[in-house]
């Protein structure tokens, strides 16, 4: 039996040898940097149209490394900064750049084309609130269609356009663009992007942040709701709330304890059905995962919480 | 919680256009869509064009009509896709890539030109679609063409320099021979570039097979063949010209042989005639064995033989007279060609006097013409004059 991936990986978990693991590591070093450098630009079209790590992981290996761009391959990073671009154009693409990762100053470029240089020096050296005059300009002056969050400890920029969310890693100076499969890596992201959807989607939803803990979501089902839930499945396909109740209701929940460290039900004084979440990184949530918690919220909130109102 | 933008409507109605496979419409629609547009707008509306066609069955088709029609064309093509990024650029090579293959001759009257661009995109791109060419059923044979690419092995561009050395594999692939010559020939040319003969090496390594290293040497022994047999012709020349001198040197030979055959054949005869001239006089004077012949059977030889000597004589004798009157025949023919000729020269002399002589009369008919004029001028004037003077002696007289 030929040797496998999976052999190596075991290897090097297990191995104690520090001098073996580095001379092997040493060697897949070698080999992506040939296939990076040599291998791949030698033919620019293969390098655009099909390069030879999928969908250019080797670049983010770098990037999130420390690397700088002067280490990169420049003609593939420049590729991958114009599939990025051209994808927030609605121009084709080969692939869609989900989770791709830019630095501050291509970033920028791609999405704020005018102001790049202005936004970078802004940001670069923490000037977050010139930066964001620049956006609101954008915004109100020229008919721009996007929504930023600054988070609490000015760490990180989340935007979004349309339904795409990027965000900007200040102190690392790189962006995480279209942001899906991705781990988000702390709280203060949760909470940033918990602001940014509530502030557009579910403004009265309580957003608490409990530093080094989790991030508290909470909502209600107001006790007239409930109280009108019909106490027999529904025979009425039309009656959406007890279809939801009955038949819905308890696979969302379900759905949003894969992504909750914690959730807690309870009636509250006022006969009103508290939903509390409780959010953290430990369960290795994605930025996909957040926004089918945003979604089920969404819905409580939209269906039966603003009815009532 | 997401939202769309709308789409262009032209782009709209060409997709419609495509589904129901009416593509000369869809030509139109592109015809206009493009002419219609600004010089800022003209990009955005050809990268629009390019990727519906790029996405869309019978896309293809479409590109191709609007290639031969001359809506879109090749050269400027390449020009605007390098303003736009390689993803748009590649892929729209690509989608070119079966069209270079079965119609080159579209693309390759302007490959040459395309080489020499500004623009190293351009360059590129030409090199690209070369390959695709290359790759297709076309032998690129054209040898100023491939010198073209071989001298982009010195491009200042990278890029430019791996797509010249692709391109060059993939000529040499069908023409092992011609591309070989060809690099060889301008490595030659600068016989300290390292980096050159390299980049040749690695062509010249990537050509040669099993199979193209026997066609380049079956071509070398052709051509050694042929050199041979060119010099085999040129020494047979040679000989045939030697022997044609020599054949030539023979008739001479033969010739002045026969003259002199004939003279000793003469000289013979002469003497053979003096001496049978000799020979009657001494048996006339001197009394032979002959004698012990009867003497009429004598006499009868005798008289025979004079016969016959005085038939040859005479014989001779007419034959150099024709000889004289044909000399003399020839003699006279050419005085008449002389007489005739300066006969023609009298008549020509005398034709040149008489145009002299006709424009002398004519100058003389001129002048007397003139002279009429001027006498009949005078005989007015001098009529004026005299009516002149008897108005002024009547009106003299009647004050």
């Amino acid at each position: 039996m030929p040797l496998t991936p999976e052999h190596i990986d075991k290897f090097i978990t297990s191995e104690s040898d520090s001098k073996t693991k580095s001379e092997l590591l040493e060697l897949l070093n070698n080999r992506i940097k040939k296939l990076c450098f040599e291998e791949c630009e030698r033919d620019r079209i293969l390098c655009t149209l099909s390069p030879m790590c999928s969908k250019r992981f080797l670049l983010k290996l770098r990037l999130l490394n420390g690397l700088s761009i002067e280490d990169q391959p420049k003609f593939c990073y420049s590729v991958h900064k114009n599939i990025i671009q051209r994808d927030f154009r609605n121009k084709t693409v080969i692939y869609k750049p989900f989770d791709t990762y830019l630095y501050l100053i291509d970033f920028l470029d791609v999405f704020f084309h005018g102001d790049y240089r202005k936004l970078n020096k802004f940001l670069s050296k923490g000037d977050t609130d010139q930066a964001i005059e620049i956006f609101e300009d954008r915004i109100k002056n020229r008919d721009e269609d996007f929504q930023y969050f600054l988070t609490t400890d000015k760490n990180y920029l989340i935007f979004k356009f349309d339904d795409r969310i990027h965000i900007l890693f200040l102190k690392e100076k790189y962006a995480l663009c279209n942001a899906n499969r991705e781990n988000i890596v702390n709280l203060e992201i949760i909470k940033g992007l918990s602001d940014l959807f509530s502030s557009l989607y579910f403004p009265e939803i309580e957003r608490i942040l409990i530093p080094d803990n989790h991030v508290e979501l909470k909502t209600y089902i107001p006790r007239d709701v409930i109280n009108k839930i019909s106490q027999e499945p529904p025979e009425d396909d039309e009656n959406k709330r007890d279809q939801y109740f009955w038949n819905t209701f308890a696979n969302d929940l379900d759905a949003l304890s894969q992504f909750c460290k914690e959730i807690n039900l309870y009636i509250n004084k006022k006969g009103n059905l508290k939903i509390e979440l409780h959010l953290d990184t430990s369960n290795s949530i994605r930025y996909r995962d957040l926004r089918l918690v945003f979604n089920i919220i969404f819905r409580l909130y939209n269906e039966f919480y603003i009815i009532w109102v | 919680m997401s939202e769309k933008q709308p789409e262009n409507p032209e782009i709209s109605k060409i997709k419609d256009f495509m589904k129901d496979e009416r593509f000369d419409d869809v030509v139109n629609i592109i015809a206009l869509y493009l002419g219609d547009a600004t010089d800022e707008d003209y990009l955005d509306r050809l990268e629009d064009v390019i990727e519906t066609l790029m996405l869309l069955h019978g896309g293809r088709t479409v590109l191709r009509f609007l290639i031969e029609r001359l809506i879109i064309d090749i050269p400027s093509l390449l020009e605007n896709l390098s303003k736009r990024d390689s993803v748009l650029r590649y892929s729209f090579l690509l989608l070119l890539k079966s069209m270079c293959e079965n119609e080159w001759d579209l693309f390759l009257p302007y490959s040459e030109d395309l080489l020499n661009s500004d623009d190293p995109n351009v360059r590129e791109a030409d090199l690209q679609l070369l390959i695709f060419i290359a790759g297709g059923e076309m032998n690129i044979e054209d040898e100023s063409l491939i010198r073209a690419i071989t001298e982009k092995l010195n491009d200042e561009k990278d890029f430019v320099v791996k797509k010249a050395i692709q391109a060059l594999s993939a000529i040499g692939m069908d023409k092992p021979s011609l591309v070989t010559r060809v690099i060889t020939n301008y490595v030659k040319e600068f016989p300290e570039d390292s980096i050159l003969k390299d980049y040749a090496d690695k062509i010249l390594k990537s050509i040669v097979s099993v199979e193209g290293i026997e066609e380049i040497v079956e071509e070398e022994e052709e051509k050694e063949d042929v050199e041979g047999e060119e010099a085999e012709i040129i020494d047979k020349e040679l000989e045939l010209k030697k022997k044609k001198i020599e054949i030539q040197k023979k008739k001479m030979e033969l010739e002045e042989k026969e003259k002199e055959l004939e003279e000793q054949y003469i000289q013979e005869k002469e003497r053979a005639l003096k001496l049978k001239e000799d020979k009657i006089d001494t048996e006339v004077q001197k009394p032979s064995k002959r004698e012990e012949l009867p003497k009429k059977v004598k006499k009868k030889i005798k008289k025979e033989e004079s016969d016959i000597l005085d038939k040859e004589i005479e014989l001779k004798k007419k034959d150099l007279e024709i000889k004289k009157k044909k000399i003399e025949l020839e003699l006279r023919e050419k005085e008449l060609e002389e007489k005739a000729i300066e006969k023609k020269e009298e008549a020509l002399k005398i034709k040149e006097e008489l145009i002299e002589k006709e424009n002398e009369l004519s100058r003389v008919e001129l002048e007397l013409k003139q002279k009429k004029i001027k006498e009949k001028e005078k005989k007015l004037l001098e009529e004026e004059l005299d009516r002149a003077d008897e108005y002024f002696n009547k009106e003299e007289g009647k004050k």
